[in-house]
């Protein structure tokens, strides 16, 4: 089992947030891979990283686990359609973050 | 959870809501992961149950094997997850194969299956889905991206082509999932269907599986069949749909007071 220790900052910038994601999609999808990727906030999932939905799931346990159960990750990606998560970028989720560690 | 040591093997897991009710296992089917249920349809559920899902072996991030694919060795590596999860009894999904799977698992273990939800489940003795394994190719992946209608809309890149090819590569060429499937061909004729005591159908109005749904019916007895819009990958197209229907079938109506 992956092991990511919550974390105790009060506060998280965006680029913060940005460096973080970043690493747990380079654990998830591999080294080798990353190489080839230019990965920015507008980096969709599906179509810019190429993750598939056991990749996306194991990215989504790895935020839930690092930022906190006051983050209800799963909760808020389940109120989206399928389109919606096919567009999903990595700005999403850190608005989402960001704004959800401040008012939580 | 996420990595249980389960029959030898390492079975990737993941739970919702531990503190909740009576404990849902859903089972996802051949080819597929544990996400079909991860996004929609286990949030639904986990407003009132626990809910568990695993990959199945070989599939999702779960350890891959060169044997097992049976339905009798899946349903051991269900009662196995179950008792290294310390859960006595649980209700039970399962989409597609993993609806087999549900069965045999109400069948051969009644003291710790109670519920069960069967999603668009076929005829294992239909061979469409072994002539695949015998046809599979690059060229027949390329072929069947290009030119089949995907009704879940999720295109795929070269590093998942890549990935996917080598999954089935393995899978239908190195082990035993064919041999398998064939043992298995006449469960529904011949598994004692009728012991189970609580089952939902649910069905996609277009799907290939649909004639299943009426023979499920008709072997088990008091199960109920409900048709859903949609096709084989209705918990993809329908995710709303589906896991309200379960919902209703899994949570006990309040008793009402006064």
């Amino acid at each position: 089992m992956d092991y990511v220790a919550s974390t105790q900052s009060t506060s998280l910038d965006k680029s913060t947030i940005f460096n973080q994601l970043k690493a747990f999609i380079t654990e998830v999808i591999g080294e080798e891979f990353i190489e080839d990727l230019d990965i920015t906030p507008q980096s969709s999932f599906t179509k810019d990283l190429e993750m598939d939905s056991i990749e996306i799931v194991a990215f989504s346990e790895k935020v839930k686990a690092h930022f906190g159960s006051h983050i209800d990750f799963t909760g808020w990606l389940s109120n989206m359609d399928l389109d919606e998560l096919i567009a999903l970028n990595l700005q999403d989720i850190m608005t989402y973050i960001a704004h959800a560690h401040y008012s939580g | 959870m996420p990595i249980i040591p389960v029959n030898g093997l390492s079975l990737h897991a993941q739970e919702m809501n531990p503190a909740g009710g009576r404990t849902v296992v859903l089972i996802h089917g051949l080819f597929s992961n544990l996400a079909v249920y991860y996004f929609h349809i286990a949030p639904l559920l986990a407003q009132h149950h626990h809910v568990v899902m695993y990959d199945l072996r070989s599939h999702g991030l779960s350890q891959s094997v060169t044997t097992g694919y049976g339905l009798d060795t899946m349903a051991d590596d269900f009662l196995a997850l179950l008792d290294a999860c310390g859960l006595n009894e649980v209700d039970v999904v399962g989409y597609s194969f993993g609806g087999l799977v549900a069965l045999n698992c109400a069948i051969r273990f009644p003291n710790r299956v109670g519920k069960v939800a069967v999603i668009d489940a076929p005829d294992p003795a239909d061979q469409r889905a072994r002539d695949i394994i015998d046809i599979y190719s690059r060229e027949f992946l390329e072929n069947y991206l290009t030119n089949v209608a995907d009704t879940t809309r999720m295109r795929m890149g070269k590093r998942q082509f890549e990935k996917n090819h080598r999954k089935y590569t393995f899978l239908f060429h190195q082990t035993s999932i064919k041999a398998d499937m064939l043992a298995d061909e006449h469960f529904l004729s011949e598994a004692p269907l009728g012991r189970i005591a609580s089952c939902l159908l649910l069905y996609g109005r277009s799907s290939n599986c649909l004639h299943t749904g009426y023979a499920l019916r008709e072997r088990i007895g008091n199960a109920r069949l409900k048709i859903l819009e949609g096709d084989h990958n209705l918990p993809v197209q329908q995710p709303e749909q589906v896991g309200r229907a379960l919902s209703e079938f899994l949570t006990p109506l309040p008793i009402a007071h006064g």
